[in-house]
């Protein structure tokens, strides 16, 4: 396959274009054409939520999704949720408070999944939030402190 | 007891070694800023593929590339018929054949997995398509798919880990109560976050390779060894890890066709390997199964233990995962004889994964001592506390600190073992079976020889460059606290250049011997920076602190001054300009005093130099115990760990809250090993079914619940200069037995073989 295809993601507010193959993820788009690293590939078949982004403000595994499907989207990675000024999102510093990482390598998925499960009303307890940010796998293990950390910026939200 | 909960503000002394400093990267973390070894924006690069044998044994006959090579994008098919002209590298011990060839992409089969051979294209889904095209015709041998094939055969006695003392067989024999057990584990695997891969550029004879490592120094040496190039012609880089837990300490052969494309096509190459490539590229945990005799006395007092047990390795290599490790070491044991085997199978050859031997050892002797405990009717603390060891009765050496029994007992009382009624099956909550288990741990003190340079800059900040790495365990965080408390600054005056193989010597991270050991020569040479600016200061005309008439200095506070507030105080920047300096640069290691430029090279990338935990007159290892409490569903054997109290004797903390973390991770690690993970083989064919993260299972958030963990610990200054012991292999040791013990106090029903799974108990 050589075909290409044009397309214009609208990525953390701001436009992109590129000239991609048509089954190109929205993964590889990210890493690989546009050097927005920040989202992870662990297991690129949709079983480790490491490359979890919003796509209109709900969770989506960007290794399960075409490039080409989220043309007109709004797409939100890791790097578009920190403040303008770089000040951080309320997850992302609880999760610094709270140690919710070592490696790092599930942390942006993490708290991609982490803000949209605050949104969707899902951080109600401590148990709902372990069953909602079970689709991120953190080898690290370092589940107590995720939970401390989302608990923490769900109070405050 | 030190209950170490999370504290929400920090204080001044965070920054000093001891404190609870959140993590120094943490920002560039949680912002998507790290970088990790795939993600170098690099001009015409190209993508490689590795295409992996089905067949478990037997020899490539050919090799079919026409359709790939025919493919859009496809610049290059690599297979056994190239001659990359390589030469075998160096093993751990330093050790290396004279001029062996070495062939990344082999003839022989050996294992189903194996990678055969590579395509590269110009952009991974070219790659990825080129692949399928690929036709290989293989001729076939027989092959043993495990070591429960009736093929394997009882394999061979490992002579190096056969350990004995008293009469074993004698004393077992006569004593009036016996128990005797066989315990088995199956293949694990690191299913680290961040996949193997690795992205390779050549200028001219110069390799830069971006790559994961455990250890940039050794995996350096393999590129230099394999491409007969100069090591300094070798740049490893690496200051992001995206999780090793031992699978990152080498360098392997996928780095090599990766490394050979790149040159051969004159463009930097990028390699990933797939998920599921990442089970049989390189090895987990091997499968194991030992046999446990115990004789003790009717008041439960050991009279002998007798050990004999096996794991799994490959054709071509022997690799011990050790089932007498923590045996001879955790009781008092007067006859004691055990014996470990190899049964080489067609798999690739395992590895290092976390708590290696020790953790399937601690399986075995863990779970032997409750079948006792209950034999004998006894609480299993009131059994382990009566064994306890005065010394290390292996060594016949004193320890150097051992906490156990404080472990043993504070974490008794954190979680309520007093609490507990004895027989199986007493405990419940409506139909949900209540039980509660120990499991101890232990892991060796390793030490080994680091170098670290220390740079004082006209800015007053302080640079530490260090070769370490940083996969989690918090190098950066330790590093940065070490120098700011020498020098009386706060950490983020402090600058931490770690993971790259130009940079000064280190240790592995592994065998939980990096933090002891680059931290006493991180500490030496910032003690020798600051007394070289204190002699400048003191002595140099131009210094405002020349004439206090003092003959020290003293750093606190950010500011330099005399002691007892004898004229002035300066920052270090002030200092520094005063003094005319742009920099004060200071190297220094740990090796002896003169030690040679090749006994330098050797320490930094081989294991020659590494200290065991009982070379000298102690013996030295972290120790843990671990309370777990599960609820188990009568009617479908499914098991909830509901509760977790563990404590441990690491020594000293050089940072609670990251060790708090760590210890944290070695326990769900082993709550997966207890209750989910297990690699399952195809008999016919050798492949491993399950090679994914949807059927290999690991611990989601949901599967783990509030873990307290607790520290016992006192400063170790034999184990390590600044007093810590080993931290991130012992979290998982003892987990397992804790979770099949309390499993079994739930049910009544014993579990010998890992994973516990509700058919099991059903």
């Amino acid at each position: 396959m050589t075909r290409t295809i044009h397309l214009s993601l609208d990525i953390n507010g701001r436009r992109h274009e590129l000239d991609v193959e048509p089954r190109v993820t929205l993964l590889d788009a990210l890493r690989e054409h546009l050097a927005l690293t920040g989202t992870k590939k662990g297991c690129d078949q949709g079983q480790c939520g490491a490359c979890t982004c919003h796509v209109d403000g709900s969770r989506v595994l960007s290794c399960l999704t075409l490039a080409a499907q989220v043309e007109g989207r709004q797409i939100t990675t890791i790097e578009g949720i920190a403040a303008e000024n770089g000040e951080l999102h309320p997850v992302q510093a609880a999760f610094v408070e709270h140690d919710a990482f070592q490696c790092g390598y599930c942390t942006p998925g993490q708290i991609m999944s982490a803000v949209a499960c605050i949104r969707e009303g899902h951080a109600g307890s401590d148990d709902e939030i372990r069953e909602y940010m079970s689709g991120n796998l953190c080898r690290c293990g370092a589940y107590n402190s995720i939970v401390a950390a989302v608990r923490e910026a769900a109070e405050m939200a | 007891m030190t209950i170490m909960e999370p504290r929400k503000h920090g204080d001044a002394s965070d920054g000093t070694v001891g404190g609870r400093q959140t993590r120094f990267e943490g920002n560039l973390k949680v912002t998507g800023g790290a970088t990790y070894a795939l993600e170098y924006p690099l001009e015409d690069l190209a993508y490689a593929i590795l295409v992996q044998s089905t067949i478990p044994a037997g020899r490539v006959i050919s090799v079919d590339a026409e359709k790939a090579l025919a493919a859009p994008g496809v610049l290059m098919v690599l297979t056994p018929d190239d001659d990359m002209g390589l030469l075998v590298a160096s093993d751990w011990g330093g050790n290396r054949p004279d001029n062996q060839p070495y062939y990344p992409l082999p003839r022989q089969v050996q294992y189903n997995g194996q990678s055969i051979a590579a395509v590269v294209a110009e952009s991974r889904e070219q790659a990825v398509e080129a692949a399928r095209l690929i036709c290989i015709t293989y001729e076939k041998a027989p092959h043993v798919a495990s070591f429960n094939d009736t093929a394997a055969g009882e394999g061979k006695v490992m002579d190096n880990l056969t350990a004995g003392w008293g009469d074993a067989e004698a004393a077992l024999a006569a004593a009036p109560v016996q128990i005797e057990g066989e315990y088995s584990t199956p293949r694990e695997y690191h299913v680290a976050m961040e996949p193997h891969g690795l992205t390779v550029k050549w200028d001219g004879d110069q390799i830069t390779v971006w790559e994961p490592s455990q250890w940039s120094h050794g995996m350096a040496r393999s590129y230099s060894e394999w491409f007969g190039i100069p090591y300094e012609n070798v740049r490893l880089i690496s200051p992001f890890i995206g999780g090793g837990f031992g699978s990152k300490g080498a360098a392997l052969a996928h780095g090599a066709v990766a490394a050979f494309a790149s040159r051969k096509l004159g463009r930097p190459v990028k390699l990933a390997l797939t998920r599921p490539q990442n089970f049989t590229n390189y090895g987990g945990r091997a499968a194991t199964r030992q046999r446990i005799k115990i004789g003790a006395t009717e008041d439960g007092i050991l009279q002998a233990i007798v050990h004999r047990g096996a794991s799994e390795t490959s054709t071509y290599a022997d690799w011990p995962e050790q089932t007498g490790a923590a045996t001879p070491i955790l009781y008092r044991i007067e006859n004691f004889s055990s014996q470990h085997r190899v049964v080489p199978v067609n798999a690739v050859t395992p590895g290092a994964l976390r708590g290696p031997g020790k953790n399937p050892s601690a399986f075995g002797i863990e779970s032997a001592m409750e079948e006792l405990a209950y034999k004998l009717g006894m609480d299993p603390l009131e059994l382990r506390l009566k064994n306890y060891a005065d010394h290390d009765y292996q060594s016949g050496k004193p320890w150097s600190t051992r906490r156990l029994r404080e472990a043993l007992t504070e974490g008794a009382e954190a979680f309520g073992w007093s609490r507990r009624s004895h027989e199986p099956r007493s405990m419940r909550d409506g139909k949900t079976l209540i039980g509660w288990g120990i499991g101890c741990g232990t892991f060796p003190v390793l030490q080994a020889p680091s170098e670290a340079m220390i740079r004082i800059l006209r800015n007053g900040r302080v640079e530490v460059v260090s070769g370490a790495i940083d996969m989690g365990q918090g190098t950066y965080t330790i590093l940065a606290q070490t120098v700011a408390e020498v020098f009386g600054i706060p950490a983020d005056q402090v600058e931490v250049h770690l993971g790259d193989s130009r940079l000064p010597g280190s240790a592995i991270a592994g065998g939980s011997m990096l933090a002891g050991s680059i931290l006493g020569a991180v500490h030496k040479a910032a003690t020798a920076a600051r007394d070289e600016l204190i002699g400048l200061a003191l002595n140099d005309e131009k210094s405002p602190l020349r004439d206090t008439g003092a003959n020290t200095l003293t750093f606190s506070g950010g500011r330099v001054a005399a002691p007892r507030d004898q004229g002035p105080s300066l920052t270090l920047s002030e200092l520094m300009a005063a003094l005319g300096r742009d920099e004060i640069e200071i190297l220094r290691n740990t090796l002896p005093e003169g030690a040679t430029a090749q006994e330098q090279h050797q320490a930094w990338t081989s294991m020659v130099k590494v200290q065991g935990p009982t070379m000298g007159e102690y013996s030295m290892h972290s120790w843990c115990a671990h309370f777990a409490e599960v609820r188990v569903d009568e009617d479908f054997g499914t098991v909830r760990v509901s509760r977790i109290v563990s404590a441990f004797d690491c020594g000293r903390l050089y940072n609670p809250r990251l060790v708090e973390s760590q210890w944290r991770g070695g326990i769900i690690m082993g709550i997966g090993q207890a209750l989910l993970e297990e690699g399952l083989v195809d008999q016919r064919n050798g492949r491993t079914v399950n090679s994914n993260m949807g059927d290999y299972l690991v611990p989601t958030n949901a599967d783990v619940p509030h873990i307290e963990v607790i520290s016992v610990g006192i400063p170790d200054y034999g184990a390590s200069a600044l007093g810590g012991k080993g931290v991130g292999e012992v979290g998982i040791v003892g987990v397992a037995p804790a979770i099949a013990n309390a499993v079994f106090h739930a049910t009544g029903k014993r579990v010998r073989d890992l994973p516990i799974t509700l058919e099991k108990l059903i």
